[in-house]
């Protein structure tokens, strides 16, 4: 049952993925990026992993896609513009193709081979108590250097924000 | 069994579904009414017993009316955008425990997913208001994205207090917890800072800035009518409800009171905290744009932090979990 | 009476000491300040000396206009076509000057004094587009009021005045389309940027419909981001023409379009006409009908006033208020029709008194609402005023400063909020202003906050000056015993043949109101209105002028407001308090 969900909900994230892609209005590839986010969250739910697929709904779709929007909602999209973007698309398409390809192959060839690690597990849920014991047990130093490189964009940002600021306005 | 089970959690839905939607109707008869009480006039008194069937005459209305799309509207965007904005926050309700043993999903990452639920909708606003090729929409997009990026960060931090109290997010292990004492009292500011968020989050006044209808017309459903429109709408109404259930279930002690049963119980501490959202709406004039971004993340922000902090410090020094 | 101000006989000495021949001569008129006709050519010399160089200086221009000279049968002594008029105050001095210059009929030509006065931008648009009054020294003429595809100029006696009088209209894809395209506004024309640090700005169209500009508004604002880098404000959706009617109408008739110049003021507007035609006709109203007047105004200020501060709430987000206030406005009108008979167009005044004695139990009446409203206002003030969010919307935003204020011609209480105590109801006292108590508010900041504070502080003097005429209404007749009255005392036109033939021609030809120049200037509940009428010796005026505090406030719009968000504009526009109908006329 969960197994088959997950599975449905993945072939989702596959073919929004490549709408993602191949629309030719950058606003509507962000939807289908949305789309492909929900997808990929409800077969984390379904596979278990309850605390990830909550997550990406939360920050990956709630925070940073919204920030993604935000910034295209100012483009262009005229219709001359989207022609153009189209023109582009129907040239392109070749090295980002041999790109994904370059990455697929080796992947597939991996989990084809004898060896490979196909006991994941199936439905059985962790539980964030888990999830904490493990990040901030032995996997701490990692989220503390995380948490570093935030503490640098944050700080970066201020900085950013604070130089075009214009003088003595209220 | 398992199909049985999916038979009944689809049922439950469906009815959950449904007494959400007349829940929102009469939420916005109720509204009406009380706001007309409280600015000395009568309100809708004409449409059945005390113009109760208001709702009923409206949402007839805003079907039968016309859907129109301005010329020039990216239409796939612009039909999307009105569900973005209200199945989201349906779905939210999902993880909702109104009794024990009574919600349609208990997940463990309950509150999680209602906070992400929450979130989507703003996906309705920023593409509706981009999707009308309106300025005054588009500004109130603008609007509606940096405000959701500013009350986001805190909305959710205030609510980890509470999480650090019960250890867990499942929604009715929390509502579990407060047997004896509600979180309002271990945790006010948390409390408060939750329902200033909650109030940005549903878009009601004074923070209802991607809508306010005095400099943008309507903001990001300017050009909305009839049943998309309505989609909003209802979105908003929900929202409020799902602010004023998560309320409940946070601080107030979800399900539990003497006498009456759970779910009643629930249906009153909703009622009221959704009442409260009607009151501040009637009382309080609207900050600017940018004042309230400075308040989210120069004053809420660091208070939700403090907040934490100083609760998590009591857990680890009481030795709780 | 209200323009008897000091004799400014040094001034004149002055000027005539230093421009000469330039100065042709003064005009014998009955008001009580001096007319000086002067050659076009030393125009902006003369202004720029009364503005800077007299001691206590003329700093408000308060009007400039034409007059289409050509059918005035009784023409005064320089006059050729078009007289261009330009009325300079010192609030210093309490005094007033008129300047006049005479240009040709055909293609008029004057001299721009918009360099001295600023506000005189707007005045020198009008009189081009009423009269096509060109003036050297101005980059450009646009039209103000008419669109900008209208033909010839509506004022000149040559103009039809009725749409009868022309073809029928026929609406063309053509026509419409070539209307549409003179509304958009090219910011490159009119030498704004396009650019801010490399960013293309947003071309927002604030208005004509639009909740919050307070009427058929249009404002065009250049934004970046949400901040205002320059506004255009595009005023005339609103224009009916009250001055080509006035010409058409007979004097008596016109007093009910006076109401609708202003139509929040009820009979406000009333009175400066009126005043104006009284002195021409030499009447003196008696002290009842006096007291009335001044009563009812003070009613209409409070309900002008109590829709303002309504709105003024609403327009920060504040939504209950303004139900609150139109509670009290009901209450009010309650008594106002009681009296006049209707609500907000009473048409109430005539020439030489009130249309009718107060009715029965009006006492009653109007001690009901003054118990009333005291503590509704004390209310308003806890919910609005003294609420920090409304403060931290109004506080410190939309400021100026006095001299700003004057410059470009703001009266009333956007003047009082900067801190100066300018009310022609103690500077000038008309009507018997001076029998009353009251004081003025004024503001420090001059800024949004003190605006509203200003005319919530006016409501309560309001109510000081009713209680007054409540407790000491006079007895007495309502109308002026005097032949011009219009129309004559009921009880003596049936009782005598001396009364009944000048009611039969009053009613049937209209009043002939005697020639000459009056003007007559009241405090609005938004500050300075003028009316200047010139009578020809005929049943309906020459030329009938009316200048509005409204018109005069819009002008500083786009100072003020770049730098502004479009949420501070909305609160900005709310502040100044102006109709449309006062602004287009």
């Amino acid at each position: 049952m969960n197994a088959t969900f997950a599975l449905w909900a993945g072939s989702l994230a596959l073919i929004s993925a490549l709408l993602v892609v191949t629309r030719a209005s950058v606003v509507h590839a962000l939807i289908w990026l949305l789309v492909t986010l929900l997808s990929l969250s409800a077969s984390f739910f379904a596979l278990g992993a309850s605390f990830a697929g909550a997550a990406q709904i939360l920050i990956y779709a709630g925070a940073i896609l919204a920030v993604f929007v935000f910034v295209v909602m100012t483009v262009d999209a005229s219709p001359k513009a989207l022609e153009q973007e189209r023109a582009r698309l129907g040239r392109a398409w070749v090295p980002p193709a041999l790109v994904a390809a370059l990455v697929l192959v080796p992947l597939f060839a991996w989990r084809g081979a004898p060896g490979a690690d196909t006991a994941a597990p199936m439905g059985a849920a962790v539980s964030a108590t888990d999830l904490g014991m493990l990040l901030f047990g032995p996997w701490a130093a990692v989220v503390e250097i995380a948490s570093g490189l935030l503490l640098a964009a944050l700080m970066g940002a201020r900085h950013l924000g604070r130089r075009g600021k214009p003088e003595g306005r209220g | 069994m398992i199909i049985l089970g999916t038979i009944l959690t689809l049922v439950f839905s469906a009815v959950l579904i449904a007494a959400l939607l007349v829940a929102a109707g009469v939420f916005t008869w109720v509204e009406r009414r009380v706001l007309g009480f409280f600015q000395e006039r009568l309100g809708p008194n004409r449409v059945g017993p005390f113009g109760f069937l208001q709702w009923v005459a409206d949402t007839v209305k805003l079907i039968t009316k016309e859907d129109a799309a301005p010329p020039g509207a990216d239409l796939f965007a612009y039909r999307l955008a009105p569900v973005l904005a209200s199945a989201p926050v349906l779905a939210g309700f999902g993880v909702i425990a109104f009794a024990p043993q009574m919600s349609v999903a208990a997940l463990d990452m309950g509150l999680i997913f209602a906070m992400g639920m929450l979130a989507l909708t703003v996906y309705g606003m920023v593409l509706g208001a981009w999707a009308s090729r309106n300025r005054y929409a588009m500004l109130g997009g603008l609007r509606a994205g940096a405000q959701l990026l500013a009350y986001e960060s805190f909305l959710g931090l205030s609510l980890m207090g509470v999480v650090l109290l019960t250890g867990s997010f499942n929604l009715g292990q929390i509502v579990a917890a407060q047997g004896d004492l509600w979180f309002v009292v271990q945790q006010p500011l948390g409390c408060l800072l939750f329902l200033i968020a909650g109030t940005a989050a549903a878009h009601r006044l004074p923070f209802d800035l991607q809508e306010s209808e005095q400099d943008l017309v309507a903001g990001f459903m300017t050009e909305y009518s009839g049943m998309s429109f309505a989609l909003f709408f209802l979105g908003e109404y929900l929202a409020i409800l799902l602010v004023a259930a998560l309320a409940t279930t946070l601080f107030f002690g979800g399900w539990h009171g003497p006498w009456l049963p759970g779910p009643v119980w629930f249906g009153v501490k909703m009622g009221v905290i959704a009442f409260a959202f009607i009151w501040v709406r009637a009382a309080l004039p609207r900050p600017r744009y940018d004042q309230l971004i400075t308040f989210a993340w120069k004053a809420a922000l660091p208070l939700a932090l403090l907040n934490l902090l100083l609760t998590g410090a009591l857990v680890v020094l009481g030795g709780q979990p | 009476m209200s323009l008897d101000t000091p004799p400014l006989a040094p001034v004149v000495e002055a000027l005539r000491a230093q421009f000469g021949p330039a100065i042709l001569s003064q005009q014998e008129t009955g008001e009580g300040f001096p007319v000086l006709w002067i050659t076009p050519e030393a125009s902006p010399g003369v202004h720029h000396f009364l503005r800077e160089r007299v001691p206590q200086p003329f700093t408000l221009l308060a009007d400039l206009w034409a007059v289409d000279e050509t059918r005035r049968q009784h023409r005064p002594g320089p006059a050729r076509g078009v007289t261009v008029q330009s009325h300079l105050i010192s609030l210093e001095r309490n005094a007033d000057i008129r300047l006049k210059v005479a240009c040709d009929a055909d293609a008029p030509r004057a001299r721009s004094v918009a360099q001295v006065f600023p506000a005189a931008d707007w005045y020198e648009r009008e009189a081009f587009d009423m009269f096509g009054v060109t003036f050297d020294g101005r980059a450009s003429h646009r039209r103000i009021l008419m669109p900008a595809t209208w033909q010839g100029h509506p004022l000149r006696k040559d103009h039809y005045a009725r749409a009868t009088e022309q073809p029928p209209f026929r609406m063309t894809e053509e026509f419409f389309a070539a209307e549409e395209a003179a509304n958009t506004i090219d910011p490159v024309a009119l030498g704004l940027p396009v650019l801010k640090d490399g960013e293309e700005l947003m071309q927002l169209n604030f208005g004509p419909h639009h909740p919050s500009t307070h009427g058929v508004f249009r404002i065009v604002l250049g934004l970046h981001g949400e901040e205002v880098i320059w506004a255009v404000p595009d005023i005339g959706y609103h224009h009916r023409g009250a001055e080509k009617m006035a010409e058409r109408q007979t004097w008596h008739g016109f007093i009910p379009y006076t109401d609708r110049i202003d139509y929040l003021g009820g009979v406000m507007s009333e009175l400066p006409y009126l005043m104006a035609v009284e002195r021409m006709c030499g009447i003196t109203v008696p002290a009842r009908a006096q007291v009335i007047r001044v009563m009812l105004c003070e009613f209409y200020r409070i309900m002008n006033h109590l829709l303002f501060y309504g709105t003024m709430a609403q327009d920060v987000g504040q939504m209950s208020p303004v139900f609150y206030m139109f509670t009290d406005r009901e209450r009010g009108y309650r008594v106002l029709e009681a009296i006049t008979g209707a609500r907000m167009h009473p048409a109430f005044f005539r020439i030489g008194g009130v249309a009718m004695d107060l009715p029965n139990g009006w006492d009653g009446l109007v001690r009901d609402f003054l118990d009333w409203m005291p503590p509704r206002l004390d209310d308003y003030r806890r919910m609005v005023m003294n609420s920090d969010l409304f403060r931290i919307r109004t506080v410190g935003v939309g400021a100026y400063d006095t001299e700003t204020a004057l410059k470009w011609g703001t009266t009333g209480p956007g003047l009082r909020a900067t801190g100066m105590a300018c009310d022609w109801r103690k500077l000038r006292p008309y009507s018997g202003y001076d029998q009353f108590e009251f004081d003025i508010p004024t503001g420090s900041r001059g800024d949004i906050y003190d605006r509203t504070d200003v005319r919530e502080q006016e409501m309560r003097q309001s109510l000081r000056i009713i209680r007054q005429c409540l407790d000491n209404m006079p007895g007495g007749p309502v109308k002026a015993d005097h032949p011009l009255t219009t129309p004559p005392d009921r009880a003596a036109m049936q009782h005598d043949i001396d009364t009944l033939i000048p009611h039969f021609l009053t009613m049937a030809q209209g009043t002939v109101v005697p020639r000459g120049e009056a003007t007559g200037q009241i405090e609005t509940h938004r500050g300075l209105a003028q009316y200047a009428l010139i009578s020809d010796g005929g049943t309906s005026s020459y030329r009938t002028r009316i200048r509005t505090p409204s018109f005069a406030h819009l002008q500083m719009l786009p100072h003020i407001l770049p730098g502004m968000t479009v949420a501070d504009v909305v609160a900005h526009i709310a502040s100044l308090d102006f109709v449309m109908s006062d602004v287009d006329r």
